[in-house]
This record gives C-alpha cells, sequence and structure tokens, in this order.
C-alpha cells in the first residue's frame, strides 16, 4: 500500500452510504419537490446538480472548510456564525440535528473532535456541514479530500432518498452519479479563502423543506 | 451511569404504541425513570399518541423520523436515534429507562446493538398463527417475543396455546410473553422481566 492510498481508504469509508452518519433520513425538501411535481424523475439529476452548485458549493462547501481549518474558540465562533446565517428556523434545527447524529457517531467509533465543535454541541449550533469539516479532519483527512467527500456524500444522499421514494432506480441514480462526476471534481476543488463566508439563494429547495406536508417520511 | 435502552420492534398494528402505553403505568408505579423515542415511519403519529395519552410528560417522548427507512434508522444507522438518546439523558439526568419504538416494520427487522442494550419483538395473534414458524430475524433474535391481542385467538381461529408453544420452540426456549395490552394484561410480566433482566431494579 502506498502512502497515498491510506487517505483515499479512509475517503470511501467515510462517503460510503454504510457510514452512519444519520443523513439517509433527510431530503433537504426533495421529498416535498417531488410530491409538488416541481422535479421529477427526468429532471432528478438537474435538481441534484443545481444544489450543489448553490446549497453545497455555496454554503456547505465554506462552513466545512471552516470546520476543517478552525479549532477551539475560533471553531465554535464559526458555528454561532454559520448559525446567524442560516435564516430559515427549518433548516437551521435540520442541519442541527444532523449535527447531532455525527456527533453521536463520532462518539461510538471514538473520533475525538474538536473541543470547539464539542462547545458548540453544548450550545445547540452544532451545525452538520461545520462538524463534518472537523470530523473528517479527525479522521485524517485533508481539505481537498474533505471537500470531496463532502459533495459526493450531498449528491449520493439526494439520489438514494429518490430511490427510497421509488422516484427513482438505483442503476438509474448511478447512471446520474457517473454523469454528475465531472462537476463533484470542479466544485470541491474549489478551495474557499481562509476569510470566505457562506451565501446561499436556493428558494425552491429551502420553500419545499419548509412546506408542513401529511404523509412526511424524511426529517425534512 | 446511563440509562438502559430498550428496543420494542415489530410488525405495523401489532400493539407496539399500546405496548409502551400500558408499560409506561407499571414504570411509574415502580418508580422507574423513564423516556421514550418513537420512530415513525410518517411523522410523528406515534409521539404525538404518547403525548396525549399522559403517561409521560411530553418532552419526555422524542420523535425520530426513519426516512423511508425503518429498517435503517434502528439497525445500519442508529446515530439518529443515538443522539435522541444522548438527548434525553443529558437533559433528565438520572433517567433509569428509554424505550425506543421502531416505526413498524417486517419479520426481518432487528435492532443494532450499539443502539440498545435489548430489544423485544412484539407480533400479534390477528396477524396469524403461522407468524412465529417463519422464523424472521426479529422472532428468533429478540431478547423477548411479545405476542399480543391475545384475546383475539378465538375470533381469527387461532389455536393460541399452539402459537404460544410453537413461538418457544422455534426461539429454541428463549422467552415468549402473550398480552393483551388494550386491557394491561400481561405488560405486569413484560415490565417484571425488564427489571429482572435489564434494569436489575
Amino acid at each position: 500500500m502506498s502512502a497515498d492510498s491510506l487517505p483515499v481508504i479512509r475517503a470511501m469509508q467515510l462517503a460510503d452510504s454504510g457510514f452512519p452518519s444519520g443523513v439517509f433520513a433527510f431530503s433537504w425538501g426533495l421529498e416535498s419537490a417531488l410530491a409538488d411535481g416541481q422535479v421529477d424523475r427526468h429532471s432528478l439529476c438537474d435538481w441534484v446538480a443545481t444544489e450543489l452548485r448553490t446549497r453545497w458549493h455555496g454554503f456547505d462547501r465554506v462552513a466545512l472548510a471552516g470546520g476543517h481549518r478552525l479549532s477551539g474558540a475560533a471553531l465554535a465562533a464559526w458555528c454561532e456564525t454559520i448559525d446567524t446565517m442560516m435564516p430559515v428556523e427549518r433548516l437551521r434545527r435540520d442541519s442541527v440535528q444532523a449535527g447531532e447524529a455525527l456527533f453521536a457517531s463520532a462518539r461510538a467509533v471514538r473520533i475525538a473532535l474538536d473541543p470547539g465543535a464539542t462547545e458548540a454541541e453544548r450550545a445547540g449550533t452544532g451545525h452538520f456541514p461545520v462538524v463534518h469539516g472537523d470530523f473528517l479532519r479527525a479522521c485524517g483527512l485533508d481539505l481537498p479530500t474533505a471537500l470531496m467527500t463532502s459533495a459526493y456524500g450531498m449528491a449520493r444522499g439526494a439520489f438514494s432518498a429518490a430511490v427510497r421514494l421509488g422516484v427513482s432506480g438505483a442503476i438509474a441514480t448511478q447512471r446520474d452519479l457517473l454523469t454528475l462526476a465531472p462537476l463533484l471534481a470542479e466544485l470541491s476543488a474549489d478551495i474557499p479563502d481562509d476569510d470566505a463566508l457562506p451565501s446561499g439563494f436556493m428558494p425552491l429547495s429551502d420553500i419545499a423543506l419548509m412546506r408542513p406536508r401529511d404523509g412526511r417520511l424524511f426529517i425534512n | 451511569m446511563t440509562a438502559a435502552r430498550v428496543g420494542i420492534g415489530g410488525p405495523v398494528g401489532s400493539g407496539k404504541t399500546a405496548l409502551i402505553e400500558a408499560m409506561l403505568r407499571e414504570l411509574a408505579e415502580a418508580g422507574i425513570d423513564t423516556a421514550v423515542i418513537t420512530n415513525d415511519l410518517v411523522t410523528d403519529e406515534d409521539a404525538e399518541r404518547l403525548r396525549k395519552g399522559g403517561q409521560l410528560p411530553p418532552e419526555r417522548v422524542r420523535a425520530v423520523q426513519a426516512g423511508a427507512c425503518p429498517h435503517t434508522v434502528i439497525r445500519e444507522d442508529p446515530t439518529l436515534n443515538m443522539a435522541a438518546a444522548d438527548r434525553l439523558e443529558a437533559e433528565f439526568p438520572g433517567l433509569d429507562l428509554i424505550l425506543l419504538e421502531s416505526g413498524g416494520d417486517n419479520l426481518a427487522s432487528t435492532f443494532s446493538p450499539d443502539l440498545v442494550d435489548f430489544w423485544m419483538f412484539v407480533i400479534d395473534v390477528a396477524g396469524g398463527d403461522d407468524i412465529p414458524r417463519k422464523k424472521g430475524p426479529g422472532i428468533l433474535q429478540a431478547n423477548l417475543l411479545v405476542i399480543n391481542k391475545a384475546d383475539l385467538a378465538p375470533h381469527v381461529g387461532v389455536d393460541f396455546p399452539k402459537m404460544l408453544a410453537e413461538a418457544t420452540e422455534v426461539r429454541g426456549g428463549g422467552a415468549v410473553l402473550p398480552t393483551v395490552c388494550r386491557k394491561g394484561e400481561g405488560v405486569a410480566e413484560v415490565v417484571g422481566h425488564l427489571r429482572r433482566e435489564v434494569l436489575f431494579k
């Protein structure tokens, strides 16, 4: 085994759907958007690409980079900043819930997170993308690999939700993931500057995840 | 000391929520400090039912959505439930017991040993007396098998003593308890089993 292969093996493990982190139960608006006809099996790949270009690239990527780079009080303050920059209450709450699942996973797998992250957990501001950045750093991934892992995880999670909702098949979603691979590589290669702040404009999915719906299967 | 975590699984409609409602009365009388996490397949109906039942303060009943996958949330990826249980323990120091109700699934569902210390599987006679013979992992591996709605046996053509004997046989003598949760029958025995095997209290 070469020295380069260990981080790749770690990244594969951490991006795999078998890694328990709670993300399977979140659809980030996709469930409602499908139910409302805003997206269907034919436009599913476009929906995921748009989420990657907007929610992931504009917001999660920058939040994760801070979680990866910062420690101690600066990391806890970064969690507060991320909290402040999420005006959608539902999104804020769900992001913290997803973060709590990742904290639980880290404790169970015995991965020591930064004290700044655990301080944020106690304060209720342990948002998923930031905690994910710290978590991937603690697992030994460098920032570029952590960003690839995160981007891939978001796309895989959306397609997995679509499969469980019966909208798409496991084979069709693998074709879609192959199609999106160049986009995943392009977006995750964009390393945020140290002073970058997250931004986002995702009205369709933000409204979709806020809409109350009877018979909801996913957390959002 | 952390609270014991006990899973309650079984098919939809077998009486999992009814069992919890009945158990809560017995647990309260025994002075066992309890909280509940439900894994509703859809929204949080079971959690609301338990909150409205008044056996526990509403803040001691948490709902975790199963993401269209009741298997996954208790077995392959139990982290959402682990997080909810961790949060309950932090908010209610001294908690003795956390009951985790599955969203209702088929006979193949099991609880992750990462999540629970003990789990029971609830079936009911109206589902047919052939269920024990089908030997799903839920029937075989659960620490305790509960056969609910025993009073319905004559109405659905089930020979209940035979069903009970077959269930005990396929489980190799593992614990099997009959209940009629709506009437509270057999529930004291279930709670007694938990106190003896899990709570030591």
